[in-house]
């Protein structure tokens, strides 16, 4: 964001920018997977991506388009997601989530939405927890969702959830 | 005139795209896969300028601001080399090879000087503690160099991302990808990315092993060798060993049987193993104190067990084998841990 502004003490903008950049870096992987998570079945494809950070967060978490694909190539060779070439047409590359990234996807998102929350008054920011659709594994913070019928353990850590369940009346039997 | 504005375009494109493969490390400019970043980059940059042009035609202006969008081609090709966890400057991918490399080269660097010793022995006439100085001072020279050398390259390597598989030749490269697919196939342990992980049993081994225990077990059991020579209440004690290791050698084939699958069965047995073996020790220390029911012989197979004034000695022997055998229980317990890593 700071680097558009014109006319800034270079220093100010040089550091206030490296931080930028480091918070980013991290962010930046929760949101993309976040947006592979939620795409098609089929994937979604690498411009498609970087179009829905940039609409989804609002013009806010912006990345060097280019940066984009270093990052989905990193987090495919971690075994996170998967990808596939279209076959004829433009050959576009589609992106999804394997199992295990889903997993991590969900510990990640969940230790994310509890951390801004968490963190939220030091900004004099009130961050509500969408708590009726999720769970919040007390133990690691893992983003389980309730609309799941086995609903037992958490799948992250193993903690068992049914106490956490009857105080909420959704206990599983 | 719109021919010309295309011939702009492409060139614009072009330019920049060659920029980023000469930025691209090394170890990705070799595999075929930096032509499909390309490809992608590429894909990328005339969607992005045919939206910014307003889902037309894309033109210079839309295409100079698409490429300005994608980054610098030196940040792109950062983000490729940020690779692998970093570990005391070397990531922890490359910390291995460079510990490999290192032996090697220390070893050569005492083998030459070695050599040269012998040499000057055999040809100069030089005071011997002349020599042991000019030894011990060229192997320090020689290791202190050579590590320089070593680290200075495995540094460098780290920070450009290098990881060891991208020195194998493509031959060596074919042939490990053939080996994943056969261990795929037959269910070996593969990790999530792809790449063999190393077996963690011999089965073999665990089958001979299993199989030696079982027959020692059976000779404690069974007892087929006169009664006499030995105390009643020691054949009993030798009934209950029997017994424990009959148990171990069946649950240690059982491993051999399974192979390399299935890691949680092989956690369920070794927290057996861990049950069996230490339930050997309720025998030792009945045996620890009774010294006077070991067989120990007066004459000619007459058991009289240990004197007296050895109970001691004895007894610490004893309690030095149920230390061990408290000790071999640490394995399993590392083996379970280990192989929780080949569950996922």
């Amino acid at each position: 964001m700071i680097k558009k502004v014109k006319g800034l003490d270079p220093e100010f903008k040089e550091y206030a920018s490296k931080v930028e950049s480091e918070i980013n870096r991290g962010i930046s992987t929760i949101c993309i997977l976040s947006i592979i998570n939620g795409s098609p079945e089929n994937g979604i494809h690498g411009y498609q991506i970087s179009k829905d950070l940039e609409e989804q967060t609002n013009y806010m978490l912006i990345i060097e388009e280019g940066t984009l694909y270093p990052l989905l190539r990193k987090l495919e060779e971690d075994g996170l997601i998967k990808s596939y070439r279209e076959e004829g047409g433009r050959r576009r590359k589609y992106y999804s989530l394997t199992t295990y990234g889903k997993k991590v996807f969900n510990y990640l998102s969940g230790f994310y939405s509890k951390l801004i929350e968490a963190i939220g008054p030091l900004f004099d920011v009130n961050v509500n927890l969408n708590q009726d659709r999720y769970l919040f594994c007390p133990m690691c913070a893992n983003k389980i969702k309730l609309t799941n019928t086995e609903l037992k353990f958490c799948d992250a850590c193993g903690y068992n959830l049914e106490n956490d369940l009857s105080t909420r009346g959704l206990k599983n039997e | 005139m719109n021919e010309i504005r295309n011939v702009n375009v492409q060139n614009m494109i072009k330019s920049y795209l060659k920029d980023v493969k000469k930025a691209l490390p090394d170890w990705l400019k070799e595999k075929k896969e930096h032509k499909e970043i390309l490809t992608d980059l590429e894909e990328h940059i005339w969607q992005k300028a045919s939206e910014l042009s307003g889902n037309n035609e894309p033109t210079e202006e839309s295409v100079k601001l698409a490429i300005e969008q994608m980054g610098k081609p030196e940040t792109i090709a950062k983000e490729y080399k940020r690779r692998g966890e970093p570990k005391v400057y070397i990531t922890k991918e490359m910390w291995p090879v460079y510990i490999k490399v290192l032996c090697i080269v220390f070893a050569v660097i005492f083998g030459l000087q070695i050599l040269g010793l012998i040499i000057s022995a055999l040809t100069e006439l030089v005071n011997f503690w002349d020599m042991i100085g000019g030894l011990i001072a060229g192997i320090q020279n020689g290791l202190l160099f050579s590590f320089t050398i070593v680290t200075i390259i495995f540094v460098v390597l780290s920070m450009e991302g290098y990881f060891p598989e991208d020195f194998q030749s493509k031959k060596d490269q074919k042939k490990q990808r053939e080996l994943i697919e056969l261990a795929a196939e037959e269910g070996l342990p593969i990790s999530r990315t792809g790449k063999l992980m190393k077996p963690f049993i011999k089965p073999i081994g665990e089958i001979i092993g299993g199989g030696i225990a079982i027959i020692f077990g059976l000779i404690f059991l069974i007892q087929p060798f006169p009664a006499v020579i030995f105390f009643p209440e020691f054949l009993l004690l030798l009934r209950g060993f029997g017994l424990i290791w009959l148990i171990e050698g069946c649950l240690n084939i059982s491993r051999g049987i399974i192979g390399n699958h299935h890691p949680e069965k092989h956690q369920v047995i070794h927290g057996f193993l861990i049950l069996v073996k230490l339930s050997a020790v309720p025998l030792l220390i009945i045996l620890m104190n009774q010294p006077e029911i070991f067989p120990i012989y007066s004459e000619m197979w007459v058991p009289v067990g240990i004197p007296v004034e050895l109970y001691d000695t004895y007894r610490g022997i004893v309690a030095v084998v149920i230390v061990i055998v408290c000790l071999t229980t640490l394995e399993d317990f590392y083996r379970i841990f280990k192989l929780q890593k080949y569950k996922y």
